[in-house]
């Protein structure tokens, strides 16, 4: 358990001084004022292009555009950023030889693994909060307090959408040294997801769905219980994906 | 034109923001002349031009480990 | 106590067999060190014996327990030295060991303690840099260490040296001569001057087995070769030397280049030579030396003398017969590098 929280320091270390942190906290703030202001401010924009008539049959911007622009930009761009920030999470350490002296320490692999995730995991938990509470902020003082019910367990679905992908990112970097290599890995498994949405009933069971379907979830379009089996599969996905990654660790030459 | 200039207080926060990224990184680039690829001119131009993507791929990629 | 037993460890990448029924004995207090050329094998000998990497047969014995491949309990026992340590370059050198400590489960209060200590010892106290910008002589002697932090009964260092300057390599090279009190340590290396500076055992590893090992001294000693070196003034007293009757005696040969002469005793000191001695004993007289040879002609002791004292005697004699003193006059001492030659060819 020590040498656990003493690698968990170690990856927190890491993670602030390579600038990880940083980066990540900077970019989902952004991400967090920048979508209501580009829901409220469309309409002007396109309205000092073209003629007044046309720009008054723009709708008003509402609660929701602003939110529909939130669950865009992070659901696609924050996960990108989130995946290359990390990408190098275990190959930085394999290619330079840095985990030698840790494992012979007696520090177990499963163990860094875990380590490894719970830094990432918190870091994404942090950066998803403050993108969150930046977007709330500007979206109620912009478009006023809408009672938006859904908004919490939406936001949540991203969160677990996020561990997946982390686990995704852990057991493709216990495959390969190679940063490229596993950006590919954990793209290509995303595209078969991708895929796999162009099936409308898919959406029930992908876990895409985590990251895609919550403005629906927000509208009222679809309830949580549609998309339950989908939740179902990606928790069992994450587990599976964290087991895979520490029995591929256990194998490797350090 | 009752435009952009109401939102300015919510549009600073976001231009900082945006700012800070772009100069802790071309801080970062001047600081340590050494890349892993690349060089001082070509990652200032990628900072500078790439939104959000510029600052990470330097950080992620460029930096040179060791320092 | 035998702190590291390698029993007949037989390994192979592929096709090729890098490690066959090697087997060694690394006894307590001593720096041992572990030859070979590159690509004997050495660094898979001690991944092995770290449980990094998984033998296929044969068993490795830490302080008595045995080593298992993975997570490797004996590592407790163990300081690691690898052989380009790398550290993660943006700690400090006291939060590194922080780190090694807290995975190492020592107490807090001795990881500052014994961690303050060992950086004063390798030179590295009151660096507060990041390790990144360290030189690679300052990240070796950072290795040492992280490797002593645990008190270990063994430190394990694969070529310590072999990547660092003249000053750097001194530095090392002392520090670990400096642990013998405290520690075992086995470290490998090619360089045979700092096995010759440091250890007081070696094993040289080729073909992926143990050719040689035991002390120093011992393997000298097993493989002297009998015979001296004779510096002349002049050319002129080297051809008279080499034209001495001494020297054409049965069993002695020597070769000459210059003003130097290498002779070599190649028959070790049975009845026969001592009648050879005696014989010889018979021949200066004949040439009217006036003197008595210093060989007493047939020796009472059961214990016949030993083949350099015997050669040495005759050269000596030959040399006061001549009326030549040499400028140098000296018995052949195997070095480490011709016993390594003669052992890898």
């Amino acid at each position: 358990m020590r040498g656990y929280l003493a690698f968990l320091k170690k990856e927190l270390m890491e993670s602030t001084r390579t600038y990880k942190v940083f980066l990540m906290l900077v970019i989902f703030a952004v991400f967090g004022m920048m979508s209501p202001l580009i829901a409220k401010l469309t309409p002007q924009l396109i309205g000092s292009v073209v003629s007044a008539q046309m720009a008054s049959a723009i709708p008003t911007p509402t609660a929701v555009d602003s939110w529909t622009q939130f669950y865009k930009n992070v659901a696609q761009m924050g996960l990108v950023i989130l995946v290359i920030v990390f990408s190098g999470v275990l190959a930085n350490e394999l290619t330079k030889g840095t985990l030698v002296n840790v494992v012979t320490k007696g520090l177990s692999r499963a163990l860094v693994i875990a380590a490894k995730l719970t830094s990432m995991a918190l870091i994404w938990t942090v950066s998803l909060a403050l993108a969150f509470a930046m977007a709330w902020i500007y979206t109620s003082y912009l478009f006023g307090a809408d009672e938006l019910p859904h908004l919490g367990v939406a936001v949540l679905l991203l969160w677990i959408f996020g561990l997946f992908v982390l686990s995704l990112l852990m057991c493709a970097a216990s495959l390969s040294t190679n940063n490229y290599m596993i950006l590919l890995i954990t793209g290509a498994v995303l595209v078969i997801g991708l895929l796999a949405g162009i099936l409308p009933p898919a959406y029930h069971y992908n876990p895409l769905s985590l990251a895609s379907q919550n403005m629906p979830l927000i509208t009222g379009a679809i309830t949580l219980s549609d998309i339950g089996p989908a939740i179902a599969i990606t928790v069992a996905l994450t587990a599976g994906l964290v087991t895979g990654a520490i029995l591929i660790f256990r194998r490797r030459l350090l | 034109m009752n435009g952009i200039g109401e939102y300015v207080p919510f549009l600073i926060p976001l231009i900082i923001a945006q700012l800070v990224l772009m100069v802790v990184a071309i801080i970062h680039i001047v600081r340590h002349p050494h890349y892993r690829f690349g060089n001082m001119v070509v990652w200032i131009i990628v900072v500078a031009a790439i939104g959000f993507i510029g600052p990470v791929v330097y950080f992620v990629f460029g930096r040179d480990r060791d320092e | 106590m035998t702190v590291l037993e390698i029993d007949h460890i037989d390994k192979a990448f592929g096709a090729h067999k890098v490690l066959d029924a090697m087997t060694m004995e690394v006894p307590e207090h001593c720096v041992f060190g572990f030859v070979g050329q590159n690509g004997a094998g050495k660094t898979t000998t001690m991944k092995i014996a770290l449980g990094l990497l998984k033998a296929d047969h044969g068993v490795v014995r830490v302080c008595g327990e045995k080593v298992t491949y993975g997570n490797s309990t004996t590592n407790r026992h163990v300081g690691y030295l690898p052989d380009v340590p790398e550290f993660y370059g943006y700690m400090r050198p006291m939060e590194y060991l922080r780190l090694c400590g807290e995975i190492t489960g020592l107490p807090r209060s001795q990881i500052t303690a014994r961690g303050s200590e060992l950086l004063e010892m390798v030179g590295l106290a009151g660096v507060k840099r990041r390790i990144g910008g360290f030189s690679r002589g300052m990240k070796q002697r950072m290795g040492i260490a992280q490797a002593l932090l645990n008190q270990p009964d063994l430190v394990i260092c694969d070529e310590p040296t072999s990547a660092l300057d003249p000053i750097g390599r001194k530095e090392v090279l002392d520090i670990l001569a400096s642990l013998r009190d405290r520690t075992t340590v086995v470290f490998s290396t090619h360089v045979l001057s700092d096995v010759e500076r440091i250890c007081d055992r070696v094993a040289i590893l080729h073909r992926g087995t143990i050719a040689l090992t035991g002390t120093i001294a011992e393997i000298k000693e097993q493989h002297r070769h009998h015979g001296f070196v004779v510096e002349c003034a002049t050319p002129s007293d080297l051809a008279r030397l080499a034209a001495a009757e001494e020297l054409g005696a049965a069993g002695i040969s020597h070769t000459s280049q210059g003003t130097t002469m290498v002779v070599t005793i190649t028959q070790t000191p049975t009845g026969d030579t001592r009648s050879m001695a005696t014989d010889l004993a018979g021949v200066t007289g004949r040439n009217g030396l006036t003197r008595r040879p210093t060989i007493p002609p047939a020796d009472p002791a059961p214990t016949p003398s030993p083949p350099d004292q015997f050669g040495g005697q005759l050269l000596l004699h030959a040399l006061t017969r001549l009326n030549i003193t040499p400028i140098r006059f000296e018995q052949m001492e195997p070095t480490l590098e011709s016993l390594f030659t003669e052992v890898v060819r």
